[in-house]
């Protein structure tokens, strides 16, 4: 990695490419990080929101005067009270309008819906008075749709009346050339997978404060989109976009349930208006497992053809996105589309056709999650590789080394349009499987003894689309971002970016690059985000776009401020402009270090002593650069495809196991993960997102799942006692190596790196455990892979033979 | 998730609190709160007094002898554990309260509230009941004492009176050269165990010579296991007795589905438990 940009930068320390340390890390080490339940505000309200109980009916009436008549309660307001209020925008054109109120009205959808809005001195008694709301709203309750089969089927109960059924959308290319190989080759099967419901679970839950003071509304949300929700506050309560300021202080993780925008977020600033004192609400863990979205539940229908000798000619897939009740805003539509572009992986197969639908059913709404859908598609297209080996007798490994993406195939363009620009497909896997053989030796050699363990190894190839466009999530924003850099008088430099810190690190690599930029070191580098008064407008943190549109924003906007201190120099240094170079943070004539001209100076005389500027200039030394990555689309092309990433990170992980056959438990013994995500900017911060996706993607391979109730589409979950949350204790060693491709197209060559992690747990662990299981025939459909899942595959196999159904 | 008003209080001696307990029909022991709190906070359980009483003189101590450990009902489950007399005394405890919660729920949990909550997925009410322990019980009429074995009827259902509290338990200190097994499978560390056993098992010469075996998780109250202790007389690795699977899954056949798993895997489990137990034990006694 180089930064010589700029022929005029001659640093002697570099900090890109560096572990430099995060500096977000003492706030929350020390305890003195301010979250939004942290801020207290005098006169401050506490509002409580009421929540359907049922899963499908009609509120017919809501007696809110009870409640309202509890001392302490200052109003209880419902959907009737929020006239005023627009419905959040339906900007997609191509799925149903869910025409989503903030506080639902005569009809809710799913357990958790919010239609009541209590506001009290203190919590306790807004909690009281809720139960008195609760016990005074008469349902009229209506037939439920718990899963997609019951959504799909004719006549099923509909969740919208103005749709002619519960599907949202469905999109259906054909390909004729898959038509062709399913037709001529030598053989085919097909198959059923399925992703299970989850959420990105950030640590801190949701909260909202907003108080109007002077004409200006603030509102603190734990959001990682703060300009977003400024324009959508501003729109849906009709106030000018510069009387609303969104600040999110220190969030305690995201993981993209917090890049949606909630009735919440809407509702709470309303309710500071209309009372004119400050409210807060904070999501309790109760409300934040029904009330904040859920993701990931899909089912995957798939027709393979393939040849005797494992040569996949061509796949048909049918994605179903199990969309919840579908009122959200964002909706939670575009991850299954993400799914169907990437399913491919890192494999060489344009033969797929993938067509994408989604239907609404009773459950609490389906949005995003770190991964955004490509776990789900990586988990499929690994399942049919080792069906399609285990059939043909080909060896894992082999059939994968044909399928992938070849050193020199890059640019390569995969059958939905991404266009992979560079990347390490077949070296990272070469490499992992270089750091397996030792780990698989390991494994075998500690249960060698134990007749009741078997030990299986699983692969994921993996490509993980960064920066993408949110125009096909939002149906509204782009994709770009702007970053604005400052040097102040004493010669101290200011960054501010619309990007968010979510815990990530942006703060430190936007630092690092200002330091490089400017010579400077990065404590002396201030860092503004999440301020919408404060940073210029992005869209914020999500699809792993953090270190491309920080970098890039921040090297234009840097590369605009140096232009312009350099002219200042060279006017103080009495120089040509095109001799001055700035070595070590001072500016002076190439060729002699003697006399220059400090930051200091330069700030001085921008801002203060206008009288050191050369004649004609506009005083100030403050720039702006807005970062669009140049190949990043946000409209499909005349054939349907689009490149909706700026850049395409890649990845290998591999995962050793051990199963006990006589109880089903499952043992990650060592994980291993090959990644490249471009130029890395600070390898520690690299390190770290891949350690916590790939706990959050072994979460979702092996605990967490979303269950519902099939005749009454209630949740059979209500804390951590339901939804298991792995912790510390259930994670495995990894290990972890890297490449670095750099992205062609970004100036610093970087790509991204916040999800890969997540990508290929679902597939390492069911493929390894279906090695392990290979004597009995296991082939595993479906996750969360659990002790009861596998001893019901062991079970069925051995029936299936006319075995004994018992352990061994 | 914040509880609905009650009242507090918090009697130094046990006759106090057997008082505050009859003054209202929803009042509650508070000890650890492990349980207590959290069902108050999501507003499932109803109460209207709560009886704090860990200020009860003499209720936090632990007792042993050598015939067995006697702890008190302010006792947390930490203090127990790090009890290297009574982990020498009853090894079963140790065993057990290992695989209680994570470390801050076992510094403020009980023993005495766990038995008192017959959680059906709790280690220590199998613990009590294989080990013959006594549960002292103090009311309005006075003290008296249960056997374990009488003292859990189902799931969080037990011998106690509304108007009755546990004041301490006896776990009677396990026969000379038995083993005590506690083991079970959980989905996470520190978790409820989907399926547990807890087993006192006595060997001669490499086999089994008797064993009592209580299953936990299975559903209800701590599962005696009297069909496969029968199976698991003489057994040992190199000749397993025929239908010892069988009969744990027969002993186990109530054992319930959930979310986190279903009757039938339960039993599986605990018979797979069973198995690894005997193997434990007779290693461990071959060892001592």
């Amino acid at each position: 990695m180089s930064l010589d940009i700029d022929p005029h930068i001659r640093h002697s320390t570099r900090h890109v490419g560096r572990s430099v340390p995060r500096r977000e890390d003492r706030g929350p080490l020390t305890g003195r990080s301010r979250y939004v339940a942290d801020i207290r505000i005098a006169g401050m309200l506490e509002v409580v929101f009421v929540r359907s109980i049922e899963a499908h009916a009609r509120i017919t009436a809501i007696d809110t005067s009870e409640a309202a008549a509890v001392e302490g309660v200052l109003a209880v307001f419902t959907a009737a009270d929020l006239a005023d209020v627009s419905t959040f925008p339906d900007f997609i054109p191509y799925i149903g309008p869910v025409e989503q109120r903030p506080l639902a009205g005569d009809r809710v959808r799913y357990v958790g819906a919010p239609y009541a809005a209590v506001v009290a001195v203190d919590r306790y008694i807004a909690e009281d008075a809720a139960t008195l709301v609760a016990a005074g709203t008469v349902y009229e309750p209506l037939p439920t749709v718990a899963d997609l089969d019951q959504a799909l089927a004719p006549g099923a109960p509909r969740l919208y009346d103005h749709w002619e059924s519960n599907c949202s959308f469905d999109v259906a290319p054909h390909k004729p050339e898959v038509d062709r190989a399913i037709e001529e080759a030598d053989r085919t099967f097909t198959e059923t997978y399925v992703s299970q419901r989850q959420t990105g679970l950030p640590m801190e839950t949701r909260g909202v404060v907003a108080d109007i003071s002077d004409g200006t509304l603030t509102v603190w949300s734990s959001t990682q989109s703060p300009h977003m929700v400024r324009t959508t506050v501003a729109l849906m309560l009709g106030m000018p976009e510069p009387q609303v300021r969104v600040i999110h202080p220190t969030i305690g993780g995201g993981f993209g349930t917090k890049t949606h925008i909630y009735p919440e977020d809407v509702v709470v600033p309303w309710i500071a208006r209309r009372l004119g004192r400050p409210a807060r609400w904070i999501e309790d863990r109760m409300e934040n497992l029904v009330a904040s979205v859920h993701a990931r539940e899909q089912r995957h229908t798939v027709e393979v053809a393939y040849d005797d000798d494992g040569t996949v000619r061509g796949v048909r897939c049918a994605s179903m996105l199990d969309m919840g009740s579908g009122e959200i805003f964002m909706p939670g539509t575009a991850p299954v589309f993400v799914t169907n572009a990437c399913i491919t992986g890192g494999y060489d197969l344009p033969n797929m056709e993938a067509r994408t639908i989604g239907a609404v059913t009773n459950k609490t709404p389906a949005g995003a999650y770190r991964g955004f859908g490509i776990p789900e598609g990586a988990f499929v297209m690994e399942r049919i590789i080792d069906r399609v080996a285990r059939l043909t007798g080909t060896d894992r490994v082999d059939l994968r080394r044909r399928m992938l993406i070849r050193p020199g195939q890059t640019p390569y363009v995969m059958h939905g349009g991404g266009r992979l620009d560079s990347g390490s497909h077949t070296e990272s896997f070469e490499r992992a499987l270089e750091i397996t053989a030792p780990a698989l030796e390991r494994a075998r050699a500690r249960h060698a003894d134990d007749p009741d363990v078997r030990v299986g190894v699983g692969y994921a190839n993996y490509v993980e689309p960064t920066s993408p466009s949110y125009h096909l999530t939002t149906g509204h924003w782009g994709g770009g971002d702007a970053a604005t850099v400052r040097v102040d008088p004493d010669g101290s430099v200011r960054v501010a970016a619309g990007l968010s810190a979510i815990g990530q690190g942006a703060e430190t690599i936007a630092a690092q690059l200002a330091a490089d930029m400017l010579g400077v070191s990065p404590d002396d580098v201030t860092v503004v985000l999440g301020d919408t008064e404060r940073a210029p407008y992005g869209l914020g943190s999500w699809g792993s776009r953090g270190a491309m549109m920080l970098t890039g924003s921040v090297l234009l906007a840097s590369e605009r401020l140096l232009d312009k201190a350099r002219r200042i120099a060279a006017h103080m240094l009495e120089a040509a402009e095109a001799d001055v170079v700035l070595t070590d943070g001072a500016f002076h004539v190439a060729g002699s270090g003697r006399p220059s001209v400090s930051w200091a100076e330069v700030g001085t005389a921008a801002w203060v002593r206008n009288v050191d500027l050369p004649d004609g200039m506009e005083a100030g030394l403050e720039t702006s650069g807005y970062y669009h990555p140049e190949n990043l689309q946000h409209q499909l092309d005349d054939t349907g495809r689009i490149n909706a990433a700026a850049s395409w990170a890649n990845g290998t992980h591999i995962g050793v196991v051990s199963v006990r056959l006589s109880t089903g438990e499952v043992r990650i013994e060592d994980y291993i993960v090959v990644h490249d995500c471009g130029t890395v900017i600070n390898p520690a911060l690299v390190e770290g997102q891949v350690h916590g996706g790939v706990a959050q993607g072994i979460a979702g391979a092996m605990y967490e799942h979303f269950q519902y109730d099939t005749d009454t589409a209630n949740p059979r979950f209500a804390s951590f006692m339901d939804y298991l949350v792995p912790t510390c204790a259930e994670m495995p060693h990894m290990e972890v190596d890297h490449f670095e491709s750099p992205a062609p197209e970004q100036p610093l060559g970087v790509k991204g790196c916040g999800e890969g992690g997540t990508v290929g747990p679902p597939a390492v662990v069911a493929g390894a455990v279906s090695d392990a299981l290979s004597e009995w025939g296991v082939d595993l459909t479906e996750c969360p892979v659990t002790p009861v899942s596998v001893r019901a595959a062991i079970r069925a196999a051995e029936a299936a033979r006319g075995g004994a159904g018992g352990a061994p | 998730m914040k509880p609905a008003p009650f009242e507090y209080c918090r009697p130094s001696t046990v006759a106090e609190a057997v008082e505050a307990l009859g003054s209202s029909e929803s009042s509650r022991i508070l000890a650890g709160g492990q349980s207590l709190i959290p069902a108050m906070n999501f507003r499932l359980t109803d109460v209207s007094v709560i009886v704090d009483i860990r200020r009860v003189d003499g209720l936090d101590s632990v007792g042993c002898d050598a015939g067995g450990v006697t702890v008190g009902a302010a006792a947390t489950q930490t203090r127990v554990l790090n009890d290297d007399a009574a982990a020498a005394t009853v090894p079963g405890l140790r065993a057990a309260l290992r695989h209680v919660g994570h470390l801050q729920i076992r510094n403020r949990g009980t023993v005495c509230g766990s038995l008192a909550h017959a959680d059906p997925a709790a280690e220590l009410p199998a613990l009590a009941v294989a080990t013959g322990a006594v549960v002292g019980v103090a009311g309005p009429d006075g003290e008296r004492r249960i056997d374990a074995g009488d003292f859990f009827l189902g799931p969080f259902w037990t011998a106690l009176e509304d108007n009755e509290l546990v004041t301490e338990v006896r776990f009677p200190a396990p026969p000379d050269g038995s083993v005590t097994i506690v083991d079970e499978i959980c989905r996470r560390a520190g978790d409820f165990a989907v399926a547990g056993l807890v087993a006192v098992v006595e060997a001669d010469a490499g086999a089994v010579r008797s064993a009592r075996l209580v299953g936990f998780g299975l559903g209800g109250a701590p599962t005696r296991l009297p069909t496969a202790e029968d199976a698991l007389s003489g057994w040992a690795p190199d000749h397993p007795s025929s239908g010892l699977t069988e009969a744990v899954m027969a002993d186990a056949a109530g054992a319930f589905d959930d979310i986190h798993a279903t009757g039938w895997y339960r039993r599986e489990a605990v018979a797979a438990l069973v198995v690894r137990a005997a193997r434990s034990a007779l290693a461990g006694s071959e060892a001592a």
